[in-house]
This record gives C-alpha cells, structure tokens and sequence, in this order.
C-alpha cells in the first residue's frame, strides 16, 4: 500500500462522516398568533442556554415549544429563564444567569429588543409610572450590592438603580408604588421594601415572615405568602413554618398573619381567585377562603399521582389550576392541568409536555 | 439505519487496513516503572501506552493527547475549560487517574479535569480499558489512565525544552532535565501553558451582527515537578516523585452579557516510596500526601470566592510472595485519610482502610491467569466486597485473547456526602460489575485489538429534588453500558521512509435502564486516526477525530452534534547531534464548527508552531 492510497483512505473516510450528518431543525411554523391562550416560559438548566417559551391555548387544542425560537430563529433566548412581564403589548422575558431581557411582542412573539447592560442577577420585573422595575441580586455573595433596576421603557435601557437590602425577588405594582420581597438571595430575608415610583427610592420597608415569596393585593390589602426557613439553615437561625402575612396598604402595617405552627410546613405559590385562596406545600395544592382565619390542615388534592416531586410552578385561571412539573430538572418538564371546580377539584384533564424546568404560567387573553 | 449499518461495517473493514500505538511492553524493560504492577499483572485487559514520541507530537494538554489517541471521550467545556472524560459510556467520576500508582480523582467532586495536566511532564501515559478497583480503588469502573513518570538508572543528562506559540496568543513552554547515574536517577521539571482564547466562533454574530468570540475564556496552567531515585542496592530503590501545579482560568461566557467567573484550581502531589526484592520476597511501601483546592471567584472583578479543599494522607504496603516459580501473591494494606472542608461544607474527615489479595498465576509462557480481592472499610458507608478474575491466553504468535470479569466501584464524594446544604450522609458507593473479552491479533507489523464489554452499574448518585425543592443526592439510578472497541496500528519502513498509522473506534450504548435512553454525553460513535510519515529528517502528521451525536430525545437542548476535527503537523530536525525541531501545526485544518459541550464552541483553523530542543 503506498502514501497515496492511505490518502485516499482518509479522505474517504472523511466523507462518510459528513454524509452522516443529520440535521435537527425545528421543523415547526410560527403560529403567527399566540394570543387566546398562555405562555410557560421554561428556566433551562443554569449555564445551558436553553430557556425557551412555550405556548397552550385556552381550549387546549394547539400546543408548540420553543416559540421564541420559531419565530426568532436568530436570537438566541438567553440562560436561565427567571420571570415574563407583560406591559401592553410587549412581554419582557428576564434572563436571569444571562444577565438580559429580551422584549417580545407579547401576542406575536416577535422580537422587539432587549436589555442586556446595566443588569446583573436579574430576577422578577415589575411596571409602574412608564417605567420597568427589575429586582437584581448582584453578585449572589456579596448581600450589599442587591438593587432595583430602573428600565426606561422607550430607550430600553437601565436608567437608574435603586439599592435595597438582600435578595429582592418578586415585585408587584399598585397605585404607583412598588412592592419587593426580600426571599433573601444566598440568605434567608423577611423583610418587603416599599418603592415610590415617582421618586425611585425606597420609601420604607415591612418585616413580614421569613423567606416571602409571593404576593397579591386585594382591596388594599397585599396578601404575602412566607415559605418560612427552610430545614438545612445553619444556626442561629431555625426551620420556621410557612405563613401567610397580609399588610394594609394604607398604613403599610402588617395587619394578620396566619400560618403552620409545625415548622417543616412551608407554603408557596399563593393565588388568589375570587374568594378562594390557593397556595401549595410540596406537592399538595391547598384551598382555603379569603376571609379564613387559619390555615387548612388537609390539601384539596396532590399532584403525586402525577408523579410530580414538588409544585414548580402554579396558577389558577377559568376554570383549571395549572401546575408546573420540573421532573428530575434536566429532562423536559410537565404542565399538568386540573379541574378547578367541575367535575371535582384536582381532577387531571391535560398534561403537556414543554421544555426544561417550566417556571411560570402567563396569561395571554 | 441501513446508512449508520453500513458506516458500520466500513469501520470495520477499514480498521483492518489501518493500526494503533499499542507500543510493545519490551520497550520499557530497562527503567523503573513506578507503577510496576501495571503491566505484569494486568495482562487480561488492554492497555494501550502512548510514549513520549506520541506525546511530544501532541498538543500538550492531556485531554487534547488523549481525545486524539484513545478510545476516550471527552467534554470540553470550550478550549482550555473544563475537561471531563467518559470511558464505555461511564460518567466523569467513574474514570480513575492514577498518578505514578496513586489514585488522584478529586476527593470533591469524584473526576478528574484533564485540561489540568500537562501530556508532556510525564513520560508514558497508558490507559487501561475496563474495571481497575482492586488495584487502584475507587473510580476505576470505565478504565484508568496512568500517567508515569519512569526514572531510568543509567548515566544520562538531558535537558528537553519545548516552546509553542499559537494563534489567540497560545504560548506554552515545557522544561525536563534529565540528570541520572547508575544510582542517583533525577527528573525536575516545569511547564507552563497560558493563552487569552479569545477566538472567533465560526459563523457566529450577535443579534446586532457583531461577530461573537470566546469571551473571558483565557487561562494558565503552571506545573512544577521533581522526582528523584535512588538504587540503595540492586533490588531496592527509594523514590519520590513531587507535582504541584496551578490552573486559572477565566469561565468562557455563553452569551455577552453574562456574568465574568474564574476558576482557580491547585495541586500538590507528594510520593515517598521504597520498593525492595530478595529471594521469594517483594515488597513496596508508599506514603503519599496530596492536596486539592479550588477557588471559584463570581465576579472576575472582586477578590471574594468560595473554595473548597482536600488534604489526603496515603499509605499503601504491598509484600509479594512467589509461592512457586509460576505462582505469585500479593498482600496489599492501604489507608487513606482525607480532610475535606471548604465555603459549603464544614471539617470532614474520612478514613478508609482496604485489604487486598492479588494472586497471579503464570501457567505458562502463553497462559497467564489473574484474580484480586479487594476489601474496604470506611467511617462512611459500606463498601462492597470488590473481585476482579481474569486470563490470558496466548493460542500463537498471530492471536491472543484476554477475558476478565470484574467488580468495581466509586466512592460518594465530599460533595455527595457534606455539601451544605443536601450533602446526603447515607449513600453508599456506586457499583458495577463488568465482563469483557479481548481479541488481540498480530500479524507482521500490525496489531489490531478488538475487545467487547458489559457493564452494569448499580446505585449511580444522581442530585436530585427529591423531596420537594430540596436537592439532594441519592443512589437512584442503574445504568447497563456495552459496547466494542478496536485499535489498529501498523507501521512500516522503505528505505529512509516510514510510515506508521494507528486508529481506534469505540462503540458505546450507554443506557439508563429505567428510562431505557442512552446517557447524555455519550455518544454511539467515536473514531481516531494518526498517520505520521517520516522521511529522514521530516516528519508529517495528521490525525482525524470523529464524535458522533450525543441526543436524548427529551433533553432536546443538549444535542450536540456530530463533528469532525483534522490536525496536520509537519516537523524538520535542523540537529545533528542533538534535536532542534521545528515544527507547524494546523489545528482544526478544516475549520470545522463543533461543540463538545453545548453551547461551548470551540475554535476553528488555528496555527501552532513549536520548537524542540534535547540536549
């Protein structure tokens, strides 16, 4: 055999292996229109650059994932899909690992722009007087660089921040104020802060309960569902049990808190629906009224026959409550839709399968 | 199918026209080989040796050596990142790497990055296929790779210096002094590796068409060793080898916008040992001290990281006795203390003793048989009782075939064990059993191995939320791996002509037998080639790496696709009596466009040109 033949050889070789090349496109078309039904938008794995948003309508008869890259296919989402805000038209997908927004159309999905200086940790957003209010981490060690970003909604930039003690988290807007919970970051907060938005300061600050995650606020009263400590902190602090704590918005005063007295019960996911109240201890969905002065005991059903470890994500909307299933977080996750009333409570009328780690459920009608 | 069917059988049939470098074991009879047990009693699996002529026409990171060169597959976080291996379809911590005889695979993490080694600060690096536990304990389930540093006992000085610079202005410089006596044997060395990897990514823009590029990707990697020999009488030697090294490295960022992290890694490797023979009596003792540090820094920009560290103390007592001409045995004690502690676990200390009984039988010149006990005891977890059985039998000089049954395992980590917070105190270690069979032919000058294995791991750790959000790890999984793999060499000379050719393919499913989908990050195909021509003082390379598709159907985003890479290397000697080589090498020749990790592309055509001196 000489030189050349091996030459050959190879080249040969060479061929095969790009002939083999299979191609995986997303065959799928822009449905053109997403509206009539909600967006999942899908964390991702941290550090794999595979947020994505997926699409349901509300009769449950269309369903497509990765719509941002269908009708995007140039842009890449971005690493760790944290939270969507809808202002008018446009939904702002905040990318938390990233460190960026991307703005869509919230209807059509098209890209409008995004926001990728001025952030860094980025975590919930919020709207209020024309402007955006995104909560930021800063570096997840250092507890005094947390702030709020204050986007300019027609130049698309940070225009100013607003420093806040550690770990603000969710933000929801009311009467020009805005209010952000402190669940703590790297830490363990209890504490919500206070925005003016005429001024971009922090107006004051109320110490709710330990780790608070969600809010809603109803005739003027914001309802703060606390998850308590959890079980692995480290002294002096102590597991704590999960609580709901409501605070006048006049007053600014905690006005009731309720909650577990057994420590290992941590509540998350608060929704308020009418006169029912939900919220969801691991993978238990819990009811209760509005005007109750305790806690339930029992949960109204679980998702375990799902399968489902813990409640990722969770809403009620009409008639179904919506739950968010991570799996074992690197497969692609599970929405699960439930009957909220007809014919009974928990019973399971749809599952979806959508992308990695679905976080949240926003209604797009 | 009937495509990939027949891509298939071309491999086959290829491979019996091309080789591999599995160097002939004669060649290292005049030195010491630390590892001396290796290749003696090792003989019922493969074991592929890469020399230093193999090495130095290498890139020098070992995770470059080996992805060109064996059957082992890697995922490279980007150029010069993080580089972890997966050998028959097993995960990072199921490899071991075992440093002139001693076992390093982080006590944190269980794995061992290949872009923190140096190829060329060693002089043989030899992989051995399949199940090693007894011998070298935990981690040993896909295979080990042994990097050996062999002190040679004769009058010899020899200073070897090589120099690259690259494109991304890659510059790495590579210094041994050989310094040897009929007594005294000494190697001290360094090696330095740095670039700023800011290379282009091929047909990338940004949403604004800026052209994308590795950004924060730089690194440095800095080794310093010594190993120093001493013959106090003709069957007794003292040794001691010492290593440290550094590894700083910027994280590449995903997307622009994202955070700027660095990594820093640190090593220390100390080894005491003295090995002496009289009459039926061997016996070799080993301490060894190693330590292991990383400091991860969340914003380039400020001096606050995390860390974590490992401080092992080693002592392993290994007496031989023959108790026939053909029949020897061996007793082996070993103690191990590890301290661990760092920003997310508190003080741990663990101690593992294990007890090991190796017998190993010659029958004949052509049938040699093996069998190992291995029994540990731990202040962790339960170990299980650890056996390995193997044969081999040599039925002519044309064919040899080698098969070995085996039982081995992997040791929860620090981080399984402590990490704070989900660190799960009561796991026990991941466990396998495996089978294989090896078909070594010869003929003339070329060899062609073929081995086929199956292996079924038990108890694999997986992080997992299992109760709620609280992530923690458990011994869930089970996973059966098998597969095949081949390696060819053949090489020969006309005249002033030479021409040697090597080549290896593996065949790996990999499945999770609950889910029944092969394992992300193993792929169904790998293949490699080298052909190196010489003629007198020009020598010619070219190496081609073929990584099929890594997919799991329902983690859509972590396909990679199937990509393949061709290196060219030409060298001329310009010395007479001593070496003084040039040499240039085009990496990626084809420009190819690849991840090995998604999202983590790597660089396209990129040129090297290095300088060689011995003398």
């Amino acid at each position: 055999m000489n030189f050349s033949k091996l030459v050959l050889v190879m080249v040969t070789f060479s061929i095969f292996f790009v002939s083999c090349t299979n191609d995986d496109n997303n065959n799928d078309a822009p449905l053109g229109s997403y509206d009539n039904g909600f967006l999942i938008l899908n964390q991702g794995g941290f550090g794999h650059n595979d947020a994505s948003v997926s699409y349901v309508s509300s009769d449950f008869a269309t369903a497509q994932n990765d719509i941002f890259s269908v009708v995007n296919p140039t842009v890449t989402l971005g690493d760790t899909g944290q939270d969507v805000g809808f202002n008018n038209d446009l939904a702002y997908i905040v990318l938390n690992a990233s460190n960026k927004i991307e703005i869509v159309n919230r209807y059509t999905l098209k890209s409008v722009g995004s926001i990728n200086s001025g952030l860094k940790n980025p975590r919930y957003i919020g709207f209020a007087n024309g402007k955006g209010y995104v909560t930021n981490w800063g570096d997840g060690s250092v507890a005094t660089d947390d702030y709020v970003a204050v986007i300019d909604l027609t130049t698309n930039k940070v225009s100013s921040s607003i420093p806040v003690v550690e770990g603000p988290e969710k933000v929801i807007a009311n009467s020009g104020k805005l209010y952000v919970a402190h669940k703590g970051g790297y830490s363990y907060g209890n504490k919500i802060s206070v925005i003016d938005a005429a001024t971009n300061a922090v107006s004051t600050t109320i110490t709710v309960g330990d780790v608070p995650e969600n809010m809603e606020i109803k005739d003027g009263t914001l309802w703060v569902s606390c998850a308590g400590n959890p079980s692995y902190v480290s002294a002096p602090l102590a597991e704590t049990a999960g609580q709901i704590v409501k605070v006048n918005l006049s007053t600014n005063k905690v006005s009731s808190t309720i909650g577990y007295s057994n420590a290992t019960k941590h509540l998350s996911n608060l929704v308020l629906n009418g006169q029912d109240v939900y919220y969801t201890i691991d993978s238990d969905i819990y009811k209760m009224s509005a005007s109750a002065t305790a806690l339930p005991a029992t949960s109204v059903f679980s998702t375990t026959a799902q399968g489902v470890y813990g409640v990722y994500s969770f809403a009620v909307h009409g008639n179904h409550i919506y739950v968010g299933d991570a799996g074992d977080y690197t497969h692609n996750g599970k929405v699960y839709v439930y009957a909220l009333s007809s014919p009974s409570i928990g019973t399971l009328e749809k599952t979806f399968s959508v992308g990695v780690i679905p976080a949240g459920f926003y209604f797009n009608d | 199918m009937t495509l990939r069917k027949l891509i298939l059988a071309l491999f086959v049939l290829m491979c019996q026209l091309i080789s591999a470098q599995n160097d002939s074991i004669t060649n290292l009879k005049e030195v010491v080989v630390s590892d001396r047990t290796l290749y003696s009693s090792n003989k019922s699996q493969t074991i592929q040796i890469l020399n230093d002529s193999v090495i130095n026409k290498n890139q020098s990171s070992l995770s470059n050596l080996l992805n060109y060169n064996s059957v082992l597959y890697f995922k490279e976080y980007g150029r010069g990142m993080l580089s972890t291996v997966s050998f028959r379809g097993t995960t990072a911590s199921q490899t071991a790497v075992i440093w002139n005889g001693i076992n390093v695979n982080s006590q944190l993490n269980g794995s061992a990055d290949f872009n923190t080694f140096t190829a060329p600060d060693f002089n043989s690096i030899s992989i051995k296929a399949g199940g090693g536990s007894v011998s070298y304990g935990s981690g040993a389930i896909g295979g080990t790779v042994h990097l050996s540093n062999e002190l040679v006992f004769k009058s010899k000085f020899e200073n070897d210096l090589r120099l690259d610079y690259g494109n991304f202005n890659t510059i790495s410089a590579n210094y041994k002094m050989i310094f040897s006596n009929k007594k005294w044997s000494t190697q001290v060395g360094f090696s330095r590796n740095s670039s700023d990897n800011d290379y282009p990514y091929i047909n990338q823009y940004t949403w604004d068409g800026i052209q994308r590029k590795n950004e924060n990707g730089q690194y440095s990697t800095t080794n310093l060793f010594a190993n120093v020999g001493y013959k106090i009488k003709p069957n007794s030697i003292i040794t001691f080898y010492s290593q440290s090294s550094n590894t700083d490295r910027n994280l590449a960022l995903i997307s622009e916008s994202d955070s700027k992290t660095k990594y820093v890694n640190t090593f220390s490797r100390n080894l005491l040992e003295y090995s002496t023979a009289k009459d039926r009596f061997s016996s070799n003792y080993k301490v060894a001290y190693l330590t292991e540090q990383y400091q991860y820094f969340e914003n380039i920009e400020n001096d606050d990281f995390s860390f974590g560290k490992s401080e092992s103390f080693i002592a392993k007592i290994d007496l031989g006795y023959k108790v026939t001409e053909s029949i020897k045995l061996n007793g082996i004690l070993d103690y191990n203390r590890t301290k661990g502690y760092g920003t997310s676990f508190g003080n741990n200390i663990r101690q593992i003793g294990a007890i090991a009984i190796k017998v190993v039988e010659q029958h004949n010149e052509k049938w040699q048989n093996e069998l190992g006990f291995r029994k540990e005891a731990s202040s962790d977890y339960d170990s299980p009782f650890l056996f390995s059985l193997g044969s081999s039998y040599k039925f002519s000089a044309l064919y040899n075939l080698k098969i070995n049954v085996s039982r081995n395992f992997r040791i929860p980590t620090f981080n399984d064990l402590y990490w704070e917070t989900g660190g799960n105190p009561n796991l026990n270690p991941e466990s396998s059993y495996q089978a294989e069979v090896g078909n070594i032919f010869t003929y003339k000058k070329f060899t062609l191995s073929e081995t086929i294995y199956f292996i079924k791991i038990s108890d694999l750790i997986r992080w997992a939320p299992l109760d709620g959000s609280n992530w923690t790890p458990e011994n869930i999984d089970r996973v059966n791996s098998y597969g095949s793999e081949t390696n060819l060499g053949w090489s020969n000379s006309y005249g002033k002509n030479n021409l040697a050719l090597n080549a290896s393919y593996a065949y790996t499913v990999s499945e999770n037998v609950e889910t029944g989908e092969q394992l992300i990050y193993v792929p169904y195909h790998k293949f490699n080639s080298n052909v190196s021509y010489s003629y007198k003082k020009i020598v010619a390379t070219y190496q081609f790496l073929f990584n099929g598709a890594v997919t799991t159907p329902s983690q859509k985003y972590n396909l990679v696709k199937e990509y393949w890479v061709s290196n060219l290397g030409v060298y001329y000697d310009f010395g007479n009596k001593n070496t003084c080589k040039i040499g240039l090498q085009a990496l990626n020749l084809f420009n190819q466009n690849y991840q090995s990790i998604s999202q983590h592309y790597m660089p396209g055509r990129n040129f090297l040109i290095n300088l060689t001196f011995k003398f």
